[in-house]
């Protein structure tokens, strides 16, 4: 979706979906009526119109059809990769606190206050910026600040060589799932894959015009077919974004974890 | 065919202005009357924002100073963030920037320079004196406030800084008193020791001067570089000097080098004790007790000191940012700093540097938690108490000695600078004959 719509996912979810129907159910309604009635003459004189525009728009559905469900389902899947990046990070960042749990003092209790402060800022901070479509910076500066003291420490004894090594393992996973979920921030579905959809939907509705029927029977029927093209773009608008909308991935694993780490 | 032979189907299907019209007026006519119905009380439903207003926090977050201003930079977030909590300033919520300048005075310019090209309100941070007098000249350029929260030497001032560090005047002098006194152990022999910057130099140009007046001198005085870690031969060079005690003006994670030396020649603080003027509770973190204790640090607040106010402040502090936190001199500074800027702010009505600049000079005193804090307009700094601490077990303080009330701040010793004075109510710097501290090391 073009970044000037992004106002879009400030409204609370059932206003977006009920204003994505009725949208589509007006424009709908709004043609049928005024551009309609130049457009019949073309199909009128046509032996079997209805037939073949019926025809034509089954055939065009199929096409829409796959599209729509396609892309509906990218955008779930976008979604769902983009929470378990969250969880994955989430859970990295908890195996390196309790690595870090173990490191001799003052080296422990400081690396541990580093991984606390990351974790408050990703849930004060980051999240809501998320929300707004922008990309966080200052946790990248949180999590260099832990790397550097995570390596200024030198173990002494085997056994800390073998934890020291871990939690270095354990940073290099947590800091993938960071990347992963700062990528996710911005990922949507092309403008253009948004203008063929929309275009779609436009030519839908345009074969609705041409069936010859009673007015109240093109209303209804046309009206039900606008609605659920609403429907469907609206569940698009709401998983096209990861992080934006009512219905996105909330920081509620960071939470936990936040809440966790100030038990100890 | 004549407009007899029309059907009525094939007039049906004629297009016709009266029936589009007839048509959509119905339309209308039922959308109107069911509007009531179905819109009213409903509107999109997007949050009205609140109006932000950037706040840009300058403290170095990886590097050598990261040790002391990362917990600066948590404190003046936790003042904006209550701030923010109680319904912002002048109706705005603060949205606190705060870049990492790795605590490179280079990126301290570049840095400052973003966030005050974003449009920042105002500027906080700096620890070193290096990295303030950096900023300052963009602060000048911008016409923005820089808030510095950290004790600095003095000989300068600025009309955009407020300086909310305490002051020779206000913290190095009276530790002198205090060590060349009874309660200090009557010490003879200072040895001066500090990182090799502006700070270490000037307070101890000032500190000599000083001493000449009690007519004592400095057993040495040595500096090494910011960040330097092997001071080995620095502790040989002490100890060979004679010296009774240490002041010390090392900066940042210099001071875990310096007492792992110390530790490692075997002297303790009894021995010979070192009073640090940059060492606080945060800096004790990352220091093993066993290497500080009895030593001291002189400052104008410590979390041990025992009021209502402060036990309050710091259990706020601890809610958000953990049980584990300390809070310490600097950090008492900054948050006095930002409360300040919000009191200025209110009272001129306005975001405007000048407007809040006139606010300040006006008069303004908030309760800290080290006690009253007075903006001396004369000079923009702090009045300050001076505290001096005996390092805990616990990687706390024993406050020992407290000065009987707040110290009025003097940017420009007499006994240093002669003839130099500072007064922005009447109208900024006096000057007098040139004085070079170089030439006197």
């Amino acid at each position: 979706m073009p970044t000037d719509f992004f106002w879009i996912y400030d409204i609370p979810t059932a206003r977006l979906a009920l204003l994505s129907i009725g949208v589509f159910v007006a424009v709908y309604w709004l043609a049928l009526i005024f551009i309609r009635p130049f457009l019949r003459p073309f199909v009128k004189n046509t032996r079997g119109a209805n037939a073949i525009d019926g025809y034509i728009l089954s055939c065009f559905c199929v096409f829409y059809g796959l599209l729509l469900g396609l892309v509906a389902v990218t955008a779930y899947q976008t979604v769902s990769e983009a929470g378990s990046n969250v969880t994955r990070e989430a859970a990295a960042l908890s195996a390196l606190y309790e690595d870090v749990s173990r490191y001799p003092e003052p080296y422990g209790q400081n690396l541990r206050w580093l991984l606390r402060d990351y974790t408050r800022y990703v849930i004060k901070y980051a999240w809501p910026l998320q929300q707004r479509g922008i990309i966080p910076v200052e946790g990248t500066i949180r999590a260099e600040a832990f790397h550097d003291r995570l390596l200024d420490f030198e173990p002494q004894t085997p056994a800390q060589e073998i934890l020291h090594a871990e939690a270095l393992r354990q940073l290099n996973h947590f800091l993938e799932c960071r990347r992963m979920r700062l990528f996710s921030v911005k990922s949507s579905l092309p403008a253009s894959m948004w203008y063929v959809m929309l275009l779609g939907a436009f030519l839908t509705i345009a074969l609705c015009w041409l069936f010859d029927m009673t007015f109240v029977a093109h209303l209804s029927l046309g009206g039900i077919l606008a609605a659920y093209l609403g429907t469907m773009m609206y569940l698009i608008i709401d998983m096209n974004q990861p992080f934006r909308g009512d219905v996105s991935i909330t920081a509620e694993a960071f939470e936990g974890l936040y809440a966790r780490m100030n038990e100890e | 065919m004549t407009r007899a032979d029309a059907s009525p189907a094939r007039r049906r299907g004629r297009v016709s202005r009266r029936r589009v019209l007839a048509q959509a007026a119905a339309t209308l006519a039922a959308a109107r009357s069911l509007a009531p119905a179905l819109f009213v009380g409903c509107s999109l439903g997007i949050p009205p924002r609140a109006r932000t207003v950037p706040v840009g926090l300058l403290h170095s977050q990886t590097g050598t100073m990261a040790i002391s201003a990362t917990s600066l930079r948590d404190m003046q977030l936790h003042a904006i963030e209550r701030i923010n909590a109680g319904g912002g300033i002048l109706g705005c919520r603060l949205e606190p920037q705060a870049p990492d300048p790795r605590s490179r005075p280079a990126l301290f310019v570049t840095r400052a320079r973003q966030l005050l090209e974003g449009g920042v309100a105002a500027l906080f941070g700096c620890w070193t004196s290096t990295s303030r007098k950096a900023v300052l000249p963009l602060c000048e350029e911008f016409q923005k406030l820089l808030f510095y929260a950290v004790q600095y030497e003095g000989n300068e001032s600025s009309p955009y800084c407020v300086y909310g560090g305490s002051l020779p005047n206000q913290q190095v002098l009276p530790t002198i008193d205090w060590l060349l006194g009874p309660d200090g152990g009557l010490k003879k022999k200072i040895f001066l020791l500090g990182s090799d910057y502006i700070y270490p130099r000037t307070a101890n140009f000032i500190a000599k001067k000083y001493l000449a007046t009690r007519d004592a001198r400095p057993a040495g005085e040595l500096y090494l570089p910011l960040g330097h870690r092997d001071f080995s031969v620095a502790v040989q060079q002490i100890l060979f000097s004679g010296a009774d005690c240490v002041l010390n003006t090392v900066n940042g994670d210099s001071n875990l080098g310096l007492f792992q030396a110390l530790a490692d020649a075997k002297v303790d603080a009894a021995k010979l004790p070192v009073v640090s003027t940059s060492v606080a509770e945060d800096e004790l973190r990352s220091l093993q007790p066993e290497r500080v204790v009895g030593h001291f640090a002189t400052g104008s607040y410590f979390q041990s000191l025992d009021t209502a106010a402060n036990r309050e402040w710091i259990a706020g502090f601890r809610d958000e940012f953990g049980r584990d936190r300390v809070t310490g001199d600097a950090m008492e500074s900054g948050w006095c700093l930002v409360q300040l800027w919000k009191a200025a702010v209110e009272k001129a009505g306005s975001f405007d540097t000048l407007a809040v600049r006139e606010a300040l000079r006006d008069g303004i005193e908030i309760a800290g938690p080290g006690g009253l804090v007075r903006f001396d307009a004369a000079t923009q700094n702090l009045t300050k108490y001076c505290r001096i601490g005996r390092i805990r077990s616990d990687r706390q303080f024993d406050i020992v000695h407290q000065s009987e009330a707040a110290i009025a701040p003097d940017p420009y010793p007499q006994i240093a600078f002669p003839g130099w004075h500072c007064d922005w109510t009447k109208g900024g710097i006096t000057r007098g004959p040139e004085v070079s501290i170089d030439g006197d090391i």
